[in-house]
């Protein structure tokens, strides 16, 4: 449940939301790009409305924004570099896309690129399901450069790696938000994550933002307090 | 040490049972030994003619060595008449069901409607038994061989298009998900994401299917569709014995050949 919500993420910044269970995060985050329908309210990407979209519009518009979610999200029986292709599916005619081997050259050397830029250029025809988890999200962010999206959506993208592999991945977040330009916004469960690579952290509690601000404005004892009492 | 009445209770595993309780019990037993009964006497069913039966089938076997080898070259053309008829009502049914399954799968179907239906079509499919089919198809086509195909494939369609839609449903939708928020299409997501998390089950369950079709082709070729189950029927009729001996065992290898290929393909997919 969400309530009132009101937030603006831009390009080149990497926004973390935090939250307790069930206070909303995933939510939002799915409604940004209408896996989940919102009762009510607008969602805005990149400048076209996204409530009420349908169809080829709503493709076309989803195309902006790219997910990488809390379990890695690769199809598990393709190479990697074939998941990172997979990215620019939703600008390919399907008589181009109905296999692999049709995608056009330049996805293919795209789609090396995206790979080479989230430092695995050696794991191109490795299958998904044989990558190592940190590797694997990195493949789902190489898929989110690929596929040229403006937004990048995560939904508690360390969850389930290890303290160092987890650190690699926000420091990349927070490239491609810096470097690229792109508009990074992703939930995390780790406080102080938040604090080392946030440029701006959303507290969120009972489907309400209650703080937005840089780290450096925050105090510790307001993001501690996101997780007391009841947060429903 | 004497137990007190209560500790006694409380070794009890069972709560005590009201009368009503142990009436029914008591009724569905006395149901299930009258159907039984009732059974036995509307089968003819008798232990004495069991013992009978002993003995003739020891004289069918004497009479039915040593097997007649001039109907081999016969019997093995009938083995690949019957696999032929098994492996293309397959391979048409495999066909079908595949394009039955995007609208069969409740997380993937484009619309509730299109769901009930193709899940109608399959049901009946499934539930009509390829011996009535074989009936169907004998009058509208003639009794042939492909009569035979056209009813397998049609109950194999019900059986695999459930099975196939069944393992849609099961199949985990993350990569799904990730595909259609990056902008991809219906048809884009099917190819991509749906069929390389589930082509090992679905040819797990086309092979296994192939087995059983093979043993339907069997007996229904024995209502003149052809093949060795046609010719095991004829020698049986005809009191034939040497010459059944002889399909019989061309039987046993055909069996044994698809049930290892179809065991060692299942074991290398999956």
């Amino acid at each position: 449940m969400l309530k009132g919500v009101d937030l603006d993420v831009w390009p080149g910044e990497l926004c973390v939301v935090l939250g307790a269970n069930g206070s909303g995060k995933s939510t939002m985050l799915r409604c940004a790009i209408r896996l989940i329908e919102p009762d009510e309210g607008s969602v805005e990407l990149c400048g076209r409305q996204l409530v009420g979209a349908r169809g080829r519009d709503l493709r076309e518009a989803r195309r902006k924004a790219a997910m990488v979610f809390q379990q890695v999200l690769l199809v598990r029986r393709r190479s990697a570099i074939e998941n990172v292709a997979y990215g620019a599916l939703g600008e390919l005619p399907l008589s181009r896309s109905i296999s692999s081997r049709l995608f056009p050259d330049e996805v293919a050397a795209r789609a090396h690129e995206s790979l080479a830029r989230v430092g695995l250029p050696d794991v191109a025809y490795k299958r998904a399901d044989q990558l190592s988890g940190g590797q694997a999200q990195r493949v789902a962010i190489a898929r989110a450069l690929c596929q040229r999206a403006e937004v990048v959506l995560a939904d508690e993208p360390v969850a389930s790696l290890d303290p160092r592999a987890a650190e690699d991945v926000l420091v990349l977040l927070g490239e491609i938000a810096r470097v690229e330009g792109l508009a990074v916004l992703t939930v995390l469960h780790q406080p102080d994550l938040a604090f080392s690579y946030a440029d701006r952290i959303v507290g969120i509690k009972s489907g309400e933002i209650v703080f937005d601000a840089p780290p450096t404005a925050l105090e510790r004892d307001q993001v501690n307090a996101l997780y007391d009492g009841e947060v429903r | 040490m004497i137990a007190s009445p209560s500790l006694a209770r409380a070794r009890s595993l069972r709560p005590n049972r009201t009368l009503r309780e142990r009436a029914t019990t008591l009724g569905i037993g006395a149901a299930v030994l009258g159907l039984l009964g009732w059974a036995w006497h509307d089968t003819g069913a008798s232990i004495p003619q069991l013992v009978d039966g002993i003995g003739n089938t020891y004289r069918l076997i004497v009479r039915a060595l040593p097997p007649n080898w001039s109907v081999l070259g016969n019997a093995v053309h009938g083995s690949i008449l019957t696999f032929d008829t098994a492996f293309l009502g397959t391979a048409a049914a495999l066909v079908f069901s595949l394009l039955l399954t995007p609208l069969a799968a409740r997380n993937i179907a484009p619309h509730r409607v299109v769901y009930e239906v193709a899940r109608v079509v399959i049901g009946v499919l499934r539930a009509v038994p390829e011996f009535v089919f074989a009936l169907i198809f004998l009058v509208a086509v003639g009794i042939s061989p492909y009569s035979i195909v056209l009813a397998i494939g049609a109950h194999t369609i019900g059986v695999l298009g459930k099975l196939f839609a069944e393992a849609v449903e099961d199949m985990d939708m993350g990569p799904v998900d990730a595909l259609r928020a990056s902008g991809a299409g219906r048809i884009q997501v099917f190819v991509h994401a749906i069929l390389p998390a589930i082509a090992a089950t679905f040819t797990g369950l086309a092979l296994y299917r192939l087995d059983t079709n093979v043993r339907s082709a069997l007996y229904l070729g024995a209502f003149g569709g052809g093949g060795l189950g046609f010719q095991l029927f004829n020698s049986m009729e005809l009191f034939q014995y040497k010459s059944a001996t002889t399909q019989l065992l061309v039987l046993l290898v055909l069996l044994l050949i698809v049930e290892r290929a179809s065991l060692l393909l299942r074991q290398r997919i999956l």
